[in-house]
């Protein structure tokens, strides 16, 4: 099913609709301040957001969610959609994927759920203020993990798959319908991908790339991190909404239980011990930690990046606190 | 262990007996309901129903595989409500998880045992395990401190270590009372009451941190390399699994790194002690 499928809107609104009776289909719906992922039906087709650049939650969140019970349970058993998935978070289960399916210890509920969910990756026609993925080597289009991929661009909609979960959906669809077919990338795609890049590195010129900013963090001075982390109020938002954050907390149940609970290093008492010992008490250090997991702990240990430049922990702070230009004040 | 392929789901075990080892420490005798071994210097976590889960490297011979033995110091909810519990209580157990002691390396060398307090739990499941190669080791010292004379924990280990040839040890006291005839001071001290053949010794440090941290620097005094300090670091193991990420120790999950490491593996990851 190599190539790509054009198809009218209006053609691909009724497949979709044919799919709603098979999978359970999230898709980015614009809300009252924000585009996110809702669980649509047939009435919210027409409503959805293609091709936006990001929505609210990370992708993490439907693998690893904020709170499940991991012994009683089944995860993930409904056949499932996302739609609208940005390179970002696509590229951020490089890092997912090593950390929950190791060898030693798969995690059963992040497999189950990988399983059964087709991943539809969307291009980004437009950018955030915080995006920078390109700053890291990657794209504002889907170039790993996707299943389909689907651009909405002038009335048409373009389809292609890119695994065999999706050339099956994507042979469903086709079957009934009537397309255009193209072996390459769509010279209307090309040049809005150009468009977007082009506007992303622009945008991010004075941001050190990834290996830059591991070497910046690893030689950075102290003050620099207590001055930032002066207005952190450790609620923890930048690592809830970051796509390759993974800290949990288990939580115990009667009758043997586990609740897992994603938690976060930027709370107090993370790393606390019974025995009162606490490495990351104080504020600045527990802020450092983050950078230092994201720059130099998860890519040494895992050979993948730990930040793909989505940018939602900029936007996500309260405290006012921009990742990236600490990491340029870190590279002057 | 993980149980029908879930990583986060415990086997039972049976408390068979509760041995009382110090005001603030119990040992528990568990019966696993299926067959469990651990290697010395691995843990497990111990999950009180519904209460919560806590890490303990068993204090048992590695050797037995039928019951383990798991000494647990009062440190705070969940081991003070484990310290409530009579035989016939069940626990759910996780694990073993980790690295533990590499018995391999300690062979024809003389292994020099620096323990405090509850940290003597582990290290009496590795004397288990080096009484079994005793032949192969040219001696092993045990030096231990706790507060009091009442701390001191597992009391006939020391008469029976002593009985051994190769094997000799030394206590002592932060507080000694009128009955007591050994060491007073912190265990770092017992360091200079020895005899060490520094080129072919190892050692082995296992305690609250502020003697891990004392201890380490007091054996790099003395002239060990870095790569023969063996330390046993406890951090917040909560999963056991490596994902957490609670125990992380610079780049390291302790987890599944450690919990034994060599100083020179972590000396320059932030926050150690």
């Amino acid at each position: 099913m190599a190539g790509y499928y054009k198809l009218d809107k209006e053609v691909w609104d009724g497949a979709l609709a044919g799919i709603l009776n098979t999978y359970r289909v999230f898709a980015p719906l614009k809300g009252v301040k924000a585009t996110d992922y809702e669980c649509i039906g047939e009435a919210h087709i027409p409503d959805i957001v293609y091709n936006h650049p990001k929505p609210v939650i990370p992708l993490k969140t439907f693998f690893i969610p904020i709170k499940e019970n991991v012994v009683a349970d089944t995860a993930g058993i409904h056949p499932t959609i996302i739609m609208g998935i940005p390179g970002c978070d696509l590229a951020a289960l490089d890092l997912l994927d090593k950390f929950f399916l190791d060898e030693d210890y798969p995690d059963t509920y992040y497999a189950s759920r990988r399983k059964h969910t087709i991943l539809v990756g969307a291009d980004c026609h437009l950018t955030d203020t915080h995006c920078h993925c390109t700053s890291y080597g990657l794209n504002p289009y889907p170039e790993k993990h996707h299943d389909l991929s689907v651009h909405v661009l002038n009335g048409h909609v373009w389809l292609s798959s890119h695994s065999e979960k999706g050339a099956h959906l994507l042979s469903g669809i086709l079957d009934s319908v009537s397309f255009e077919s193209m072996d390459e990338v769509p010279l209307e795609i090309q040049h809005v991908r150009q468009q977007q890049k082009r506007e992303l590195e622009k945008r991010n010129k004075r941001l050190p790339n990834y290996q830059e900013s591991t070497d910046a963090v690893v030689n950075s001075e102290a003050s620099v991190w207590h001055s930032y982390s002066r207005t952190c109020v450790s609620c923890g938002a930048c690592a809830t909404i970051c796509p390759t954050c993974t800290c949990f907390l288990l939580i115990d149940r009667p009758g043997f239980e586990k609740v897992r609970q994603l938690d976060a290093c930027q709370y107090p008492g993370f790393e606390r011990t019974a025995g009162g010992e606490d490495p990351l008490k104080r504020l600045d250090n527990r802020f450092k930690n983050r950078y230092l997991c994201k720059y130099l702990y998860r890519p040494e240990k895992y050979e993948a990046m730990a930040c793909t430049g989505c940018g939602r922990c900029i936007d996500a702070c309260i405290g006012k606190i921009d990742k990236n230009e600490l990491l340029v004040e870190l590279t002057k | 262990m993980a149980v029908n392929g879930n990583i986060y789901r415990p086997m039972k075990a049976v408390v068979e007996k509760v041995i009382d080892e110090s005001p603030l420490i119990k040992t528990f005798v568990l019966v696993p309901e299926r067959a469990f071994s651990f290697k010395t210097g691995e843990f497990i976590e111990l999950t009180l129903d519904g209460i919560g889960e806590a890490p303990f490297t068993p204090s048992s011979s590695p050797l037995i595989k039928e019951r383990f033995d798991v000494t647990i110091m009062k440190a705070g909810y969940v081991t003070e409500l484990m310290h409530k519990l009579e035989p016939g209580a069940v626990l759910g157990v996780r694990g073993p998880y980790g690295r533990g002691y590499p018995l391999e390396k300690f062979i024809d060398k003389e292994v020099i045992i620096l323990s405090g307090g509850c940290g003597l739990a582990p290290i009496r499941s590795l004397l288990y395990a080096l009484i079994d190669i005793k032949d192969k080791l040219r001696k092993v010292t045990l030096c231990y401190g706790s507060k009091t004379p009442q701390d001191c924990i597992y009391k006939p280990l020391f008469s029976q270590l002593n009985q051994i040839d190769n094997f000799s040890t030394l206590r002592t006291v932060d507080f000694a009372d009128r009955y007591w005839d050994e060491h007073v001071g912190v265990a770092t001290v017992l360091l200079d009451h020895i005899d060490i053949d520094l080129p072919n010794a190892v050692a082995v440090v296992c305690g609250p941190p502020v003697m891990m941290k004392y201890g380490t620097m007091k054996l790099l005094e003395k002239g060990f390399p870095d790569h023969l300090i063996y330390l046993s670091m406890e951090k917040n193991m909560s999963c056991g699994l490596g994902k957490c990420g609670h125990c992380m120790l610079g780049g390291y999950f302790v987890c599944r790194d450690g919990p034994v490491f060599t100083y020179d593996e972590i000396k320059d990851q932030p926050h150690i002690w």
